[in-house]
């Protein structure tokens, strides 16, 4: 099935085949410490390096630029929390980031949010307005939940006259993000290239200040502990997507046009969030008045589709999802579409065939 | 005459649900007033207004004054 529905923060397809066969190779071979001067060590230090030349290239970015990380989420509050001057200077975040950037404001004296508009979009005017020198800006290249992208040239470009930290979350985009003109930090999630769980990408720009907040002894930027086989299947994940990606990428985003013509069309009172000029290809979230996620769910269930939804009823939490709420949309009879490569254009026809049924239905009931 | 609807104890997404039924029975001009513990309901509010064209006023953290405006 190519069409999953995030769950509250992450989506995640299943492992590509190629990189689920090299996980199982290298771990039937048994992994040997790196640092050490055996045989196995010289030879998964060599393989490790070419992981992550492999995965600096597929980023465009400088293998020097670039740390493995064993735990993902980790990776933005870390590198948020090593900005200079953290702790004391403004920290600024738009309003829809991820919970734990957000997070983030409990730690530092000075904290401001960025709203967003009913499309998603920063407040560029009041991101500028609220910039100092040495403020530390935490803005995400793409919503998870939503798709909506944020404008970074802009957001760069506001940043670099305070010359302050910005720190990119590209975990929803992953290897969609296109680099800003200006970057400090940036986060990747190996699962956004359907790579394992447990690897993500910390990057730091080449000349920019940043120091590893966590002790350490040795002058380390990573705890480098993360797991040799998943940076190894990360990195073939990653080539495998790329080249799935330029052979589907115009299919997946005519779909997804698909799915919001034909909902726009046939069904009234939804929200769908943002635009189709700045959402990402694969992901859309549409909100049904009246109608209970959970049921939403069920009916979907019946008809072979394994959805989940971002409504607080279904994510098993009271409060609602902050991102639409940030947003102004509809939190209940939420459900979101993300699109995986293997998406057949049969599933899409079929559920959009049966979508505006359910829906009336749940409403009359 | 204010009408009122208690949506207490009731989770997402029943009080915009009744809401909506309740306000789909009314004349325009009714005015209702909701009561709801539901932390989505504050959100669900303003985005139910402005999909509906309604009008409501927050009097308190659960309770909200809704006018039926078209």
């Amino acid at each position: 099935m190519g069409i999953i529905t995030a769950g509250k923060y992450e989506g995640q397809h299943p492992l590509h085949p190629k990189a689920r066969q090299i996980l199982l190779d290298a771990f039937d071979q048994g992994w040997a410490d790196p640092t050490q001067i055996s045989s196995q060590g010289r030879q998964a230090q060599a393989l490790l390096l070419q992981a992550r030349e492999s995965i600096a290239k597929s980023l465009n970015l400088q293998v020097s630029e670039i740390e493995l990380w064993g735990e993902p989420e980790l990776i933005s509050p870390i590198a948020i929390w090593g900005a200079p001057s953290f702790g004391t200077a403004p920290f600024i975040y738009g309003a829809t980031e991820r919970s734990e950037i957000i997070g983030m404001r409990a730690k530092s004296k000075q904290s401001f949010e960025i709203s967003v508009g009913l499309d998603g979009a920063i407040d560029l005017e009041l991101l500028t307005q609220t910039l100092q020198p040495n403020s530390i800006a935490a803005i995400q290249s793409a919503n998870i939940e939503t798709g909506v992208t944020q404008d970074l040239k802009a957001v760069a470009k506001a940043v670099v006259a305070q010359n302050a930290h910005l720190h990119i979350d590209a975990t929803a985009s992953g290897a969609r993000f296109v680099k800003p003109p200006y970057w400090s930090t940036l986060h990747f999630d190996a699962r956004s290239w359907n790579g394992p769980s447990g690897v993500g990408v910390f990057a730091l720009k080449n000349g920019a200040r940043w120091s590893n907040p966590l002790p350490h002894t040795r002058p380390t930027r990573a705890p480098n502990s993360f797991s040799i086989p998943l940076a190894l299947a990360a990195a073939s994940a990653l080539e495998h997507w790329i080249a799935d990606e330029a052979a589907n990428s115009t299919r997946l985003k005519s779909l997804i046009e698909r799915v919001r013509n034909h909902v726009k069309q046939t069904i009234p009172d939804v929200d769908i969030a943002g635009n189709a000029e700045s959402t990402l290809p694969n992901i859309i979230s549409l909100s049904f008045l009246n109608i209970s996620s959970e049921q939403l769910v069920a009916a979907l269930e019946i008809e072979g589709f394994s959805v989940a939804s971002g409504s607080a009823c279904v994510a098993s939490a009271l409060e609602p999802s902050h991102v639409l709420k940030a947003m102004g949309l509809l939190t209940h009879g939420n459900m979101r579409i993300n699109l995986n490569h293997d998406v057949q254009d049969g599933e899409i026809t079929k559920l959009l065939a049966l979508l505006p049924g359910i829906i009336s239905k749940l409403r009359e009931a | 005459m204010v009408a009122e609807l208690d949506c207490r104890g009731k989770r997402c997404p029943l009080p915009i649900i009744e809401l909506s039924k309740k306000i789909k029975e009314s004349e325009v001009g009714q005015e209702v007033l909701l009561i709801s513990d539901d932390p989505a309901t504050a959100a669900d509010l303003n985005a139910w207004a402005r999909m509906t064209g309604n009008e409501f006023i927050v009097i308190s953290a659960d309770n909200f004054l809704i006018t039926k405006s078209n």
